[in-house]
């Protein structure tokens, strides 16, 4: 065997080991979600169940309040990655196509923010929603999305627009054609993966977020799903495992599924993103 | 005549253009969102605010009071140790993962598409769900998961959770299973950005495989761990929802880190200004990093 079969083979060995690591606990959640209670307690000599059950995923989804927690996930999450990268395609766009002075610092500024825990700033914020009486309103939520997605959105938008052939631009600018025409006949249009990207992943993260809907929602049904398992594990014993499995898995599958689904998209932008940045 | 005047006067170039009316929205958000809430909580760090009732008057008595808190130094530690066993871990697990799959990918070999889509699935698992699954795994009844497993193997049972030092490794891991997929993205592009006839010279020159990693893939990707470096501290040191579901910063403050101090401070005794001043820890922490990584780019820049 030659040296590069046997460098395959450590390759395979490795992948093999790591993979063991990044697999099992979704392995496990699967297992867990379609067992019943008996079968929890046998732990790994279970791991295939004897008698897999989608009772648990029954369970959850028969429970309307269940239902109205991912429907509120998914309402936050996308209008905040609308929000963030309704922001951030003017700014982005100057950033890539015009010169001017302190473009550089904005553009730094825009990439320290993102460093500043949420934690941070929801201290204020928190106090000024409860004075403009925005508790409790999706709308609170929403906006303080928008704001924690815009960094990332123009500094991807930024990539995006880079990549959008400026001759096309310039021969809508010969035929009278105003910046902002040029930006919304012409750019926006072309961007349209690079744009599909930013708002796929803003929403990704706004669905994983946590923090901001459990301080700023208070009421039960408001809450989305990342709020709303917390509160059930807290409420779950061992007895019902299988339950609190099959309700992470509900949880979880969304944002992984449009993810993998996108990944190749994603990956590359944030790849132009990491290499220029 | 127009046609000449054009050449010599082109008019607009491209570059032109008032920047400040398409920079208003982001610029606005930057200041609502980010920078004067940053000065209000250096405000209200300096007064004696609690969650329920506004600042009467101020003082540097939050700060004594945080600074006199004997817990202070122990969740320090924590954070020291939390972050700087994730920053090694993460930068080393995603890393080899890059390599490997950038070597694989040059091979030909098959799988390693699917094995990034694996790391990245981990990745957008929310945080909250990453702690609640661990804490599946992490189960010390016999039947819970690792330990059934090490069962197998005469091993364990391990006190995953409720042994101070252990619940502190198995944070690391949960994080470690979670994060890597950051640091596989970025290093992966930099090792695609390499000009491949480095390595076809390197070839033919006999080089082993060890000193083509430490004489042409490390020194060429040193600027990007360098940035990755900083990146990834800052967002261990603002990592907490996870733990907050896998130990609730237990047992005792073993878990307990800064961002979760911060968070308990604030929100379940309520006291502001005291969480106001762990902010602004936490804050002037993260924008240390953020300037140093500033500091590397403006240094390295002219050198690359």
């Amino acid at each position: 065997m030659t040296l590069a079969r046997w460098g395959d083979v450590a390759t395979y060995v490795v992948l093999a080991v790591l993979g063991a690591f990044f697999a099992l606990p979704f392995l496990w959640l699967i297992s867990l979600a379609v067992r019943t209670p008996a079968e929890v307690y046998l732990g790994a000599s279970r791991f295939i169940p004897q008698a897999p059950t989608l009772d648990n995923f029954r369970l959850i989804l028969s429970d309307p309040a269940f239902l109205i927690y991912l429907w509120n996930g998914l309402k936050l999450s996308a209008s905040g990655g609308l929000v963030a990268v309704a922001l951030a395609i003017p700014a982005a766009y100057a950033a890539s196509r015009l010169n001017f002075r302190g473009k550089q610092a904005i553009l730094v500024g825009i990439l320290a923010v993102q460093m500043i825990s949420p934690l941070v700033i929801l201290l204020p914020l928190y106090r000024w929603m409860v004075a403009l009486g925005l508790l409790n309103s999706d709308l609170a939520v929403i906006a303080v999305y928008g704001a924690l997605g815009m960094p990332l959105a123009v500094w991807l938008l930024k990539v995006t627009f880079d990549g959008v052939p400026i001759e096309l631009e310039e021969a809508a600018a010969i035929d009278g054609a105003s910046r902002f025409t040029t930006l919304w006949r012409i750019t926006l249009p072309l961007a349209r993966p690079g744009i599909a990207s930013a708002f796929i992943l803003a929403m990704v993260m706004n669905w994983s977020q946590f923090l901001i809907p459990f301080i700023l929602l208070e009421r039960d049904g408001d809450w989305p799903i990342s709020v709303a398992i917390f509160n059930f594990a807290g409420a779950t014993n061992a007895s019902t495992t299988q339950v609190l499995a099959a309700a992470c898995i509900i949880a979880v599958l969304p944002a992984v599924m449009v993810f993998v689904a996108l990944q190749r998209m994603i990956v590359s932008a944030l790849m132009a993103g990491a290499v220029k940045g | 005549m127009t046609i000449t005047n054009r050449t010599t006067d082109r008019g607009p170039a491209p570059g032109d253009g008032h920047p400040l009316p398409w920079l208003v929205p982001a610029i606005a958000i930057l200041a609502a969102f980010y920078a004067v809430p940053v000065l209000d909580v250096l405000r209200l760090a300096f007064s004696d605010a609690s969650l329920l009732a506004p600042a009467s008057r101020y003082s540097t008595d939050a700060i004594g009071g945080v600074l006199a808190d004997p817990a202070l130094p122990v969740v320090l530690g924590t954070t020291l140790v939390f972050t700087l066993a994730n920053v090694a871990a993460l930068q080393l697990a995603g890393l080899c993962i890059a390599l490997v799959i950038a070597r694989g990918e040059r091979r030909g070999l098959r799988g390693m598409a699917a094995f990034r889509t694996l790391v990245l699935a981990a990745w957008v698992v929310p945080g909250i769900a990453n702690g609640l699954v661990w804490q599946m795994l992490f189960d010390e009844a016999p039947y819970g998961t690792l330990n059934s497993l090490l069962g197998y193997v005469g091993l364990g049972p391990v006190a995953w959770l409720s042994d101070p030092q252990m619940a502190m490794a198995s944070a690391v891991i949960a994080n470690l299973w979670q994060g890597t997929a950051f640091s596989m993205i970025v290093f992966y592009a930099a090792r695609r950005a390499i000009d491949p006839t480095l390595y076809e010279v390197a070839e033919l020159d006999a080089a082993t495989p060890w000193q083509m990693f430490r004489y042409i893939t490390l020194p060429l990707m040193r600027r990007l761990i360098a940035v990755n470096t900083v990146l990834v501290t800052v967002q261990t040191l603002n990592t907490f929802d996870s733990i907050l579901a896998l130990t609730g910063g237990g047992p005792g403050r073993a878990t307990e880190v800064l961002a979760l101090f911060t968070f308990n401070t604030v929100f379940y005794n309520l006291d502001l200004a005291g969480g106001s001043v762990l902010a602004v820890l936490l804050f002037a922490i993260g924008m240390g990093c953020a300037l140093l990584v500033h500091y590397v780019i403006g240094r390295e820049r002219p050198a690359a």
